[in-house]
């Protein structure tokens, strides 16, 4: 339950309310596991959220599962004890989610839950929330990342956040910071301003944001925002570029890229002392840092021999490695949290599409299939890297799995919304 | 200066008309390597002295978005002209801009209270914060050729903003052409 008191204090923290994504599955896997997730029942009053529907939108959505239509299901029980397994069987389902709610006196709602596997007929997990209306939506998707690690042995994302920029010329402020859950739901504004807005990164812990504002003087700064409070300071504001802001595992300091000294160079900055030290010394473009797991590394993009390519750097001697030798245009790496596979933006043919690389094989993928997608994040499980691209000329998100199997479009309705960020598990 | 800047752009404008009309592929070549010449052998047989400086026609020069960034249509020689374009994965001034940054840079020397800010941006392609460094090497060699002008470095800043403020919609290279700028801002001292 702590998750969702965390979460309530996020909700609190901003009012405007914004034109949902909504989630589109383009490409699932053959394989995906059947399974039934049967409508809740109620008692003491309707709740306001379609639980079992968010249920069933999730686990979908993974790619790994292939829900039964709720009107294709034969019986809807509500507690084990009611399953006619001969009902799930004949539809093939191999696993069921039944559960009920229960509006309280004080107007809130307590939800239980259990799964079942239907060739044994047994129950797998069961457990029980307590929760406001507002709530519920949380206590779905702890539900779905319950069921999905049971089933897949892989801690579910679904009750993580996804933060991005939109951009909308006809709004009096065209850039906003908006995060929402990760299904696309709930959206909320961070922050609204009139110059452009870059770079969102998350704190370790999910409570704080870091980005890249030129609001004001139209000028670049480094923003840390605190995302209960509201609370924000600017940790860089030196001349030039102030750009590329990422948070190392600890969440004691910031890598960054300032140009101060010239050229574009790779920072660290410790955000307790705001001491800065400088890591790289090239007169090439050095930029878009991120963390490896272990808080000793970097990788980051640059041109110090010719094109963009990713190297890696080791913070405790700042000695540097080229990783990417597969065309041309390598950049903007993000890194998986076990520190195995390398994404980035990968340029074929003049088309700009997300790369894979395994750095333990040494083995090289291409994800897309589209133009322009730019701005990989990788969930917090490892499974999932959603990014920007184009749809009809506007900026769009997608998701695709890390082995290219599973693609999912999540098409705004309003203006371009680019450069996502997966929050770490909150 | 600046009716000396119109007289000497007039007769330019002739001489290429001239060229463009003996070349039946006029390239950027053929009007800036032969400039020169042209204008000369012109002066001596018809000198010209508009009453009026008037927009000269470029019209007969193809716009491209190969060549855009060097189009004489963008610059009219004075501080009219704010933007520099520039070609695909470049940061040169081109050749085209030099009289309009030279009208600029003696802005600036003659008036020591005006400040410029060079806005440097890219097309949408590539990655954002990449982009971000490769539009700060445009604004910065716009700063290095007023610089080299004498301009005091106190009356410059740079600022880069990459893909992120384009001036044209779209994902064609006639768009990306227009993108690929340094703005000059004039935050005191406007001409």
């Amino acid at each position: 339950m702590k998750n969702l008191v965390m979460t309530c204090l996020l909700l609190g923290c901003t009012t405007l309310v914004h034109a949902n994504l909504v989630i589109e599955i383009t490409q699932g896997r053959d394989d995906a596991l059947p399974i039934a997730v049967v409508p809740f029942a109620s008692s003491g009053g309707q709740p306001e959220e379609d639980i079992a529907a968010i249920i069933a939108a999730n686990l979908h959505r993974s790619g790994q599962f292939r829900p039964l239509p709720a009107e294709d299901m034969l019986s809807r029980p509500s507690r084990g004890a009611d399953i006619i397994w001969r009902d799930f069987r004949v539809m093939q389902s191999e696993y069921v989610v039944v559960g009920r709610s229960n509006r309280l006196e004080d107007g809130r709602y307590r939800v239980e839950y259990e799964l079942h596997d239907v060739a044994r007929g047994a129950q797998m997990v069961a457990a029980s929330y307590t929760g406001s209306a507002s709530q519920l939506r949380d206590m779905a998707h702890s539900i779905s990342d319950k069921v999905f690690e049971q089933l897949t042995g892989i801690p579910g994302v679904f009750g993580t956040k996804i933060l991005y920029v939109t951009m909308n010329e006809r709004r009096e402020h065209p850039f906003e910071l908006q995060y929402a859950d990760a299904d696309g739901h709930r959206a909320q504004t961070i922050l609204r301003s009139r110059q452009p807005i870059m770079s969102p990164s998350w704190s370790p812990d999910g409570s704080q944001v870091a980005y890249v504002s030129f609001e004001g003087d139209g000028l670049p700064k480094i923003y840390v925002h605190n995302l209960a409070s509201s609370e924000r300071r600017v940790v860089a504001r030196e001349s030039g570029i102030n750009g590329a802001p990422a948070w190392s595992p600890d969440g004691t300091r910031l890598a960054l890229t300032l140009s101060r000294d010239g050229a574009p160079e790779i920072y660290t900055l410790d955000l307790s002392t705001g001491r800065l030290v400088r890591r790289t010394n090239s007169r090439a473009i050095d930029t878009e840092p991120r963390w490896l797991p272990d808080g000793e590394s970097l990788v980051f993009t640059s041109s110090r021999g010719g094109g963009p390519q990713i190297y890696r750097m080791d913070l405790r001697d700042n000695t540097v490695r080229r990783l990417t030798f597969e065309g041309p245009y390598n950049a903007r790496p993000d890194v998986t949290p076990d520190g195995r596979y390398l994404v980035f933006v990968h340029r074929r043919d003049g088309r700009f599409q997300i790369g894979v690389q395994d750095m333990r094989r040494g083995t090289f993928n291409v994800l897309t299939a589209s133009n322009m997608d730019e701005s990989p994040s990788v969930a917090p499980n490892g499974t999932m890297i959603i990014y920007g691209t184009q749809q009809g000329g506007a900026g769009v998100l997608e998701a695709v799995s890390i082995d290219g199997r599973v693609r999912v479009a999540l098409p705004s309705k309003e203006g371009e919304v680019r450069e996502p960020a997966w929050s770490p598990f909150m | 200066m600046r009716a000396s800047t119109y007289n000497r752009l007039f007769i330019a404008v002739i001489g290429s008309a001239m060229l463009a009309a003996c070349s039946s592929t006029p390239t950027e070549d053929d009007t800036s390597a032969t400039d020169q010449q042209q204008v000369e052998r012109e002066a001596d047989t018809r000198p010209v002295t508009p009453a009026q400086p008037t927009r000269p026609d470029y019209s007969h020069i193809p716009l491209t978005a190969e060549g855009y960034h060097n189009h004489p249509s963008h610059y009219d020689g004075t501080t009219d002209s704010r933007i520099v374009y520039f070609a695909f994965d470049r940061s040169e001034v081109p050749a085209a801009a030099f009289d309009t940054l030279r009208a600029h840079a003696n802005h600036l020397k003659g008036n020591s209270n005006a400040r410029v800010r060079l806005e440097g941006h890219t097309d949408e392609r590539g990655t954002r914060e990449y982009n971000v460094a490769l539009a700060e090497r445009r604004s910065k060699a716009v700063e290095q050729f007023l610089r080299v002008q004498g301009v005091s470095a106190s009356q410059i800043t740079t600022v880069s903003y990459g893909e992120e403020k384009p001036k044209a919609r779209g994902s064609d290279e006639m768009a990306y052409a227009q993108n690929r700028r340094v703005e000059l801002n004039y935050t005191a001292g406007r001409p």
